[in-house]
């Protein structure tokens, strides 16, 4: 009846059921494999039990097997690529969770941001991150492009990956436009009244564009939910769909490219035996990605809460208010800047439709087979001066430049701006002194002498309105709409309710070609506990 | 150590720094989301004030004064105290507010008191409605007149006369006026709601085709459809203010406007805001 127990035994047959188990759920790794996986020593079997994964698994099998290690140096890529991916990712996750607290209704959308804000835990946060993820991923989806153009990476067995990469950049810039309408607030509304009316300037069926887009003649209820099934809906699915084939193409098909000094240098055969050296999936280019993914991870948060970044919310939309300073997101500030220089539909459809079509087409116009900087200067040139001229374009595209805002409207905008805090609005409640301060030859040193603890942020906003009044008024070489002749201005501060001051600016003066007096005034109402930023 | 070994410790060090972020903005949440409550219910009180400045205080008056006769002041411990119950409202005095803004009032329901300006006694404002502004507005304009509740005075007694009051009989002697006076009593004594800002009873200024009100003054009695008493300017104005239903302006029905004007005014009181008119012309 009593058999001996054989420990040795026993333990190899548990040994063995572990080491099953474990093969069954790593898909083929067992234990001493994954031991070695982590010292980094080379396959304990044959064949390599580390590509199995690739056959057996949905989600690994788009992965790479393997990159060349001269491939996989930072600055070959600058992981320019896998940021852009990371980011798509990050904004589909914090998107969907978003989801849940969003209504893309006219009536609803707004109110939803303000919940967002004020009544659940973490929801500034996720929507700083999905905007800052959104914004970083149009500067990695350009800079990614860049570094493709420039190391010559679009040529030969590459040129269908560079086309579904310039799909992939026009899909992240709607996708980014198309988030821009949702908050429904001021900013929202008019960059996306400016950006579709441009539609309305293409040729032939921009009246229907534009309708279609907006789904009415103006954007209301139905261009809204338009938008957001765009952004939510068909956007993603298609970036998935386009992201799936040109990561497929390079994981699968023709890898990362070398650098093009090791593909086209003169390498010894020991230095090209290393380049070519495989540096596998598993353990290698998956640690580094998990690296990475924290990396950036850390970089995301780290932005929004230690670097103060932050999504902006201006004023509920009014369509009935138009504000001063119309802006496009800065990804479209060269397009707008284009708009400055010509008629709408040469400078904001045929232009920029041939640019797209060009970009296309730049693996089959450049038939220049070699890839390195010294032997492309034509490529190279044309590359410098489009980063140039976007750049130009961008600055000519600010809100400030080629627009003549008269003085006075000006002067007040800046001392209080339609949205956001500006220098009135900061001053602290207990400052704004009641009283009525007339901008005279002499600036005062201090507004409130009979206060203990002072006016200094009154003082320096009067002060500030003070000189760029006299500085307009006394200037006769400025431009008309610079000048304020015989200029007048007064600031009067008015206990309005309790907690609320009013706060009047005004400017009269003479204008310059007609002799004729002008006035110009804005009435500010400042609460106590308001934001001063 | 190899590069993965490098990578998995940095990359575990960075989670954790993540973690430790993550957890510190945590705490900080609930302070966070009562501070935004808090601005922006400011900011709701700010554009509350800016909307009713240049929508609401022609009738309701530039403080929440309302208008004697005409239109109920706002800033009022009764309108905080007591005009839910007086109504019968279920909810709460803000909701009141956003339902009377929006729809309006087609008659007021304290004619006596406050008539409106005519029909309807309050015009509808929301958009729902048919008028100028969105629900979001609305709001608003809520809060912010809801933030008197803390200052509003009582206005339940009449105003302390200087003087005893001037009476009906409109033939009494007045004393010298001051126009200037007169032209702050226009806007104190409410008539500016109807006879200036609003067409409600005839426009005190010159256009289409008539003189001002001084002009119309001088001329008037002496016309064969006037059915009053008056021999002087000075006696028609005084008339139509203390008697006004001895002689309505055609095209304007009767008791529009109130009768109790020789109660709340002195004759000195009198006398400065008749000499104001005259000198419309």
């Amino acid at each position: 009846m009593n058999k001996t127990l054989d420990l040795q035994d026993m333990r190899k047959k548990i040994g063995g059921m572990v080491d099953n188990r474990v093969r069954i759920i790593t898909a083929g790794l067992g234990l001493n494999e994954l031991r070695a996986i982590l010292r980094g020593d080379p396959p304990t079997e044959k064949p390599n039990p580390r590509y199995r994964v690739h056959t057996t698994s949905f989600l690994f099998h788009i992965r790479p097997r393997y990159y060349e290690k001269g491939a996989t140096i930072f600055a070959n890529t600058f992981r320019l690529g896998f940021f852009t991916a990371f980011f798509f990712f990050v904004e589909l996750f914090t998107g969907l969770i978003l989801m849940i607290y969003y209504t893309p209704s006219p009536d609803q959308a707004y109110n939803s941001i303000l919940n967002l804000l004020s009544n659940v835990p973490f929801g500034k946060m996720l929507r700083d991150i999905h905007r800052l993820g959104a914004e970083a991923m149009v500067i990695f989806t350009f800079l990614h492009m860049l570094r493709t153009y420039l190391t010559g990476s679009y040529k030969k067995e590459r040129s269908f990956t560079w086309f579904t990469g310039v799909f992939l950049l026009g899909i992240t810039l709607f996708l980014s436009f198309s988030g821009y309408l949702l908050p429904w607030d001021q900013l929202a509304y008019w960059a996306v009244t400016i950006g579709t009316s441009m539609a309305e300037a293409a040729p032939l069926f921009g009246q229907q564009a534009n309708l279609i887009l907006r789904g009415a003649p103006d954007i209301g209820a139905g261009g809204l939910l338009r938008f957001y099934l765009m952004h939510v809906v068909l956007l993603p699915l298609a970036a998935i769909l386009v992201i799936s084939i040109h990561y497929y193409k390079v994981s699968r098909e023709h890898g990362i490219s070398l650098p093009p000094r090791y593909e086209e240098g003169d390498l010894s055969p020991e230095k090209k035996k290393e380049v070519k050296q495989r540096l596998d999936f598993i353990p290698d280019l998956f640690t580094h990605e998990m690296f990475l993914t924290a990396l950036g991870l850390f970089l995301l948060i780290a932005g929004t809460v230690f670097f103060g970044y932050a999504a902006p919310l201006e004023h509920i939309a009014n369509p009935q208010v138009t504000p001063l300073d119309t802006e496009a997101p800065w990804y479209f500030w060269w397009l707008q800047g284009m708009l400055k220089l010509g008629d709408k539909t040469l400078m904001g459809i045929i232009i920029p439709t041939v640019i797209v079509l060009l970009l296309f087409a730049i693996p089959y116009i450049d038939r220049n087979p070699f890839r390195s900087l010294y032997k492309r200067p034509i490529a190279v040139g044309v590359g410098i001066f489009a980063v140039i001229t976007l750049i130009v374009l961008s600055y000519m595209g600010l809100p400030h430049y080629g627009i003549q805002t008269p003085a006075a409207t000006r002067i007040i905008q800046d001392l209080a701006p339609e949205e956001g805090v500006g220098p009135l609005r900061a001053i602290p409640f207990e400052q704004l002194q009641t009283g009525v301060y007339e901008v005279g030859a002499e600036v005062p040193r201090d507004l409130c002498p009979n206060l203990d603890y002072g006016c200094p942020a009154l003082t320096s906003v009067f002060k500030e309105f003070s000189e760029r009044v006299t500085y307009a008024a006394t200037n006769d070489k400025l431009p008309d709409y610079k000048r304020l002749p015989n200029a007048r201005a007064v600031m009067v501060i008015e206990d309005w309710q309790q907690d609320l001051k009013k706060v009047t600016l005004r400017i009269t003066w003479d204008d310059p070609a007609t002799g004729e007096a002008k006035v110009y005034e804005k009435q500010y109402f400042l609460h106590r506990e308001r934001e001063r930023g | 150590m190899s590069r993965v070994n490098i990578e998995i410790t940095l990359g575990v060090i960075l989670v954790l720094l993540t973690a430790g972020l993550i957890i510190n903005y945590g705490l900080r949440e609930e302070e966070r989301m009562r501070q935004f409550a808090q601005h922006q219910q400011a900011q709701a009180i700010e554009v509350g004030a800016e909307l009713y400045d240049s929508n609401c205080s022609g009738c309701h008056g530039k403080q929440g004064e309302g208008i004697p006769g005409l239109c109920p002041p706002l800033n009022d411990r009764y309108f905080f105290d007591a005009r839910i119950k007086e109504v019968g409202w279920s909810g709460s005095l803000e909701d009141y507010i956003v339902a009377t803004v929006s729809s309006g009032r087609l008659v007021s329901t304290r004619p006596e008191q406050y008539a409106g300006q005519g029909k309807p006694a309050m015009p509808a404002w929301g958009d729902a409605y048919g008028g100028p502004l969105r629900i979001d507005q609305i709001r608003d304009i809520a809060t912010f007149v809801m933030n008197w509740e803390a200052t509003a005075p009582d206005r339940g007694q009449a105003p302390v006369l200087a003087g005893p009051p001037v009476g009906t009989d409109i033939t009494i002697e007045l004393p010298e006026g001051d126009a200037a006076k007169g032209e702050t009593l226009a806007t104190t004594q409410g008539c500016v709601g109807c006879h200036v800002s609003t067409n409600t009873g005839p426009a005190w200024a010159a256009g289409a085709g008539a003189p001002g009100i001084g002009e119309r003054a001088a001329t008037r009695f002496t016309q064969p459809d006037y059915t009053g008493n008056a021999t002087t300017p000075e006696q028609y104005l005084l008339e139509s203010i203390v008697q006004p239903n001895v002689f309505v302006v055609q095209g304007y029905p009767e008791n529009l406007m109130p009768g109790n004007y020789g109660q709340t005014m002195t004759a000195q009181d009198a006398a400065d805001l008749i000499a104001y008119m005259l000198s419309i012309k």
